[in-house]
């Protein structure tokens, strides 16, 4: 018994003396010089690149793009006027460059005489790593879901046919809107068994849509979404096949994490 | 044999099962709805469900930690709120859980000083009353001013490293967006989850989802102590550099 209380004691007194310690201790003790974060020059306002942001589209070109239906082929979407606007014939378009971590920005504007409704309103998405083909990857989803419903998982600011958003923050058609998305992409071991998920976090229009949602894996347009291995991977714009007017992109940047 | 069986049936299932999920429209779901909220002008404006807690008029929404009654707090002008360093820190009236918070922040052209003493403020994203006040995301003058690097501008003081230093010249009006997720406790003061917090700085990201130890007390270690609902409160820093100035401060409660 007795041996039982003294080290029990001893470890009390212990502890104490360390509490104590600490609080008398030396503020320094927690204060640390390395690694330094980089310095980045913020753009002039949220909207512009940033000094360590690689430009995707800056109004000009689509040097940075191509086909996704034909490898290798240019991105054969229109610009004209500084902006982008989808070419549904011509299908989907992804970076020539992969990324794996990234805060991305890029801003998307719904026609102003914009026909159709529910899912063919509009539609069109961000996928966050194109995993293949199609529409292969992981999609926040853009649809003008200023007064027109649909399902909630499938509106825009969803993580498509996975999460719904925590608010509807749509501007009317013919408005500029912008996507602040910040993407940690999922790890896999060497047997190809997922380590971790995919998280994304959704700024749409300066309001959060999506916070740190964990992702189930890849979209998928019927069944449950699954996770298959791959490494860095492109991002990808999609030319929605249904039958209203195209929307248009621009000033699109990453900063790579 | 009957293990046989089990497998056979269990097998039928599974195909019946994947069978099933031949439709779209059972991925496809329509409740609950999000609710509609009309976008600021801009990413700086406050969108339609803001609670509004400095629009540059009064400082109805805050009051002295040291004297809730004092009806003179910090300075007004211009549209901004400036540090009165012998006021001491300024609170919210309101207690808040999870939030996403725009604030904005100044730190005066005529800055003086180096180090932790040059522009010096912070915002308590949960104001407490122990140890060095709550869970502090750091204000500080940190263009061409160098110091501890969990103490720098867009540090959780003294826990996580920004993962980027994008201050902008003193003089210009600099911006946080800030997503805060409170600590959950249960019955018995067990923490069931810690704080979360990602901070967008002048439009770079800084903190991505950090998860905090605790709230910082200036001398030791991070810890939890429970607590519910919180103020959201303004540092006045004791150095002697000029004060700073703060504006435009809304929160969507989420």
């Amino acid at each position: 018994m007795k041996n039982k209380i003294i080290p029990v004691f001893l470890l009390a007194s212990l502890i104490s003396v360390s509490m104590l310690a600490q609080q008398k201790g030396d503020p320094k003790a927690t204060e640390f010089y390395s690694p330094v974060p980089k310095v980045v020059m913020p753009g002039a306002a949220t909207s512009d690149a940033p000094s360590d942001a690689i430009v995707l589209f800056d109004g000009k070109n689509l040097d940075q793009w191509s086909s996704v239906k034909t490898p290798g082929a240019p991105a054969a979407w229109n610009v004209a006027d500084g902006i982008l606007t989808v070419n549904k014939s011509a299908g989907n378009i992804q970076t020539k460059k992969s990324f794996t971590d990234y805060q991305l920005h890029l801003e998307w504007r719904i026609p102003a005489n914009i026909t159709g409704e529910g899912q063919a309103r509009g539609n069109s998405g961000v996928f966050l790593a194109s995993t293949g083909p199609g529409d292969d990857g992981y999609e926040i989803q853009i649809l003008d879901c200023f007064n027109n419903s649909t399902y909630v998982n499938g509106q825009t600011g969803s993580v498509y046919k996975q999460t719904i958003p925590l608010a509807n923050a749509c501007k009317k058609p013919g408005e500029w809107q912008t996507y602040d998305i910040f993407w940690n992409a999922p790890r896999f071991n060497d047997d190809s068994t997922l380590k971790t998920p995919a998280y994304v976090t959704v700024i749409h229009n300066g309001v959060l849509l999506q916070n740190h949602t964990e992702l189930k894996g890849q979209t998928v347009y019927i069944g449950a979404p699954f996770y298959k291995k791959h490494g860095p991977c492109p991002i990808k714009l999609q030319a929605h096949g249904d039958k209203s007017e195209p929307i248009s992109y621009r000033n699109i940047w990453i900063r790579e994490l | 044999m009957q293990k046989n069986l089990l497998l056979v049936f269990s097998s039928l299932i599974a195909a019946l099962v994947s069978f099933a999920q031949t439709k779209p429209e059972e991925t496809e779901y329509y409740t609950p709805v999000p609710k509609i909220i009309t976008p600021g002008a801009n990413f700086a404006a406050p969108p339609s469900d803001a609670i509004i807690l400095f629009d540059g008029k009064n400082l109805d929404e805050w009051v002295l930690l040291k004297d809730s009654t004092a009806t003179k707090k910090w300075t007004l002008a211009d549209n901004a709120m400036t540090v009165d360093k012998t006021a001491g820190d300024l609170q919210t009236k309101r207690k808040f859980m999870d939030f996403q918070l725009h604030i904005e922040y100044r730190i005066p052209e005529n800055i003086t000083g180096s180090g932790q003493a040059r522009g010096n403020s912070g915002i308590f994203l949960a104001a407490l009353p122990w140890g060095a006040g709550g869970y502090e995301l750091q204000v500080l003058d940190n263009y061409k001013n160098t110091t501890y690097v969990n103490g720098q501008v867009g540090s959780m003081y003294k826990q996580a490293v920004p993962l980027a230093n994008a201050c902008r010249k003193p003089g210009e009006w600099q911006q946080y967006d800030v997503v805060w997720t409170a600590p959950r406790f249960n019955d018995h003061g067990i923490l069931q989850s810690p704080a979360r917090v990602t901070v967008f700085h002048n439009g770079v990201l800084v903190q991505n989802n950090t998860t905090l130890l605790g709230d910082t007390p200036y001398i030791g270690q991070p810890a939890y102590k429970v607590h519910g609902a919180s103020p959201i409160k303004l540092q006045a820093h004791g150095d002697k550099s000029e004060p700073i100035s703060y504006r435009n401060i809304w929160l969507r409660e989420l």
